[in-house]
C-alpha cells in the first residue's frame, strides 16, 4: 500500500473516532465550549511534540504557513457554529461544508501544478458525494448533536 | 412572516466555513512539503489558540462544567491532533488532490462506530454513502 494512503487511513480512523466523540460532547456542552476544550486537547500534547522536534531549521515563512493552517482550520469550525446559530439546519449546513476537499483539489491543481488523471477525478467526485451523503443524518433527535467536519 | 432571502446568513457562514477548510487542506500540503509533520503540528496548534480565545470571549469564558462533556472534548482534541499529525505526514508523501478527498471520508468510520457503539441506525442514504466511500478509496488508491 502506498505510504500516503496508509497515513490517510490512519487520519481517517482517528478523525472518525473524533466524529463519534463529537456526537457525545455536543449533546452535553455548547459547541463553543467543545471547540475550546478540544483545542486545549491539542495544546496538551504540544510539550511532547516540542521536546522531540528540532525547530532550528525553520524560516519565518514555514512558521507562518503552519500557523495559518491552524487558524484556517479553527475558523472553519467557528463559521460552521455561527451558521448553525444563525438558523442553519445541521442536516443541510454540515453536508454542505463536506464539499471542502474540492476546493483543496482545485487549489492544488491550480497553484501547485498537481496533475489529476480522469480516473482520479472520478474518485474525487465520488469521495465528495460520499462524504455529503454520509453526513445526511435523518433529522431525528436533537439538532445539537452535530457532527462537524474535522478537516477538521 | 419571515422574509425569504436568497443568501441567508447561515448559508453565507456555511460557505465561508467550507472555504476556510479548503484553504486549510491546501496550506497543509504547502507546509508539509517544506517542514516535518511534527513541526507542522506545533505551528498548527499555535494557530488554533487565537480562534479558541475568540470562542471563549463569545461565551464570556463560561466554558462548561459538565465533567463528561469536558473530558470527552479534551480526548477528542488529543485524538484529532494525532489525526492531523498523520494528515501532515500523508501530505508530505503524496498529492493533496488525493489525500484531501481520501481523508475527508472519515465520516465512514464515525457512521460505523455510531452503529456499533451508540446503536444508532443508518438510513439508506448514509448506507449508500458508505458504499460510495469504499469505491472512492479504491479508485483514489489506483
Amino acid at each position: 500500500m502506498a505510504h500516503w494512503l496508509m497515513l490517510s487511513l490512519v487520519a481517517m480512523v482517528l478523525w472518525g473516532i473524533v466524529g463519534l466523540l463529537q456526537k457525545v460532547t455536543t449533546n452535553r456542552i455548547s459547541a463553543d465550549a467543545v471547540l475550546i476544550w478540544d483545542r486545549i486537547g491539542y495544546v496538551v500534547i504540544l510539550p511532547l511534540l516540542v521536546i522531540h522536534t528540532h525547530l532550528t531549521n525553520l524560516g519565518p515563512k514555514d512558521m507562518i504557513i503552519g500557523t495559518l493552517d491552524g487558524i484556517t482550520n479553527s475558523l472553519g469550525a467557528l463559521f460552521l457554529y455561527m451558521s448553525l446559530e444563525s438558523g442553519a439546519k445541521a442536516s443541510i449546513a454540515v453536508p454542505l461544508t463536506a464539499l471542502y476537499p474540492l476546493l483543496t483539489v482545485l487549489l492544488a491543481v491550480a497553484l501547485l501544478g498537481e496533475r489529476v488523471s480522469p480516473l482520479h477525478w472520478v474518485g474525487i467526485i465520488l469521495a465528495v458525494v460520499a462524504a455529503v451523503l454520509m453526513s445526511l443524518e435523518t433529522p431525528a433527535k436533537t439538532e445539537a448533536a452535530v457532527e462537524l467536519p474535522r478537516a477538521a | 412572516m419571515e422574509k425569504l432571502k436568497l443568501f441567508p446568513k447561515w448559508l453565507i457562514y456555511a460557505i465561508i466555513a467550507l472555504l476556510w477548510w479548503g484553504i486549510f487542506g491546501f496550506l497543509g500540503k504547502v507546509g508539509s512539503d517544506r517542514i516535518s509533520p511534527s513541526q507542522m503540528q506545533i505551528f498548527f496548534t499555535l494557530g488554533m489558540v487565537p480562534v479558541a480565545l475568540v470562542c471563549a470571549f463569545r461565551i464570556k469564558f463560561r466554558i462548561a462544567t459538565d465533567k463528561l462533556g469536558v473530558g470527552y472534548s479534551l480526548l477528542m482534541g488529543i485524538i484529532a491532533a494525532l489525526g492531523s499529525l498523520a494528515f501532515f505526514a500523508a501530505m508530505k508523501s503524496g498529492k493533496a488532490s488525493l489525500i484531501a478527498p481520501a481523508t475527508s471520508l472519515y465520516p465512514a468510520l464515525t457512521v460505523i462506530l455510531a452503529v456499533v457503539i451508540l446503536k444508532e441506525k443508518l438510513n439508506k442514504v448514509q448506507l449508500f454513502g458508505l458504499f460510495l466511500a469504499l469505491v472512492a478509496i479504491v479508485i483514489l488508491s489506483m
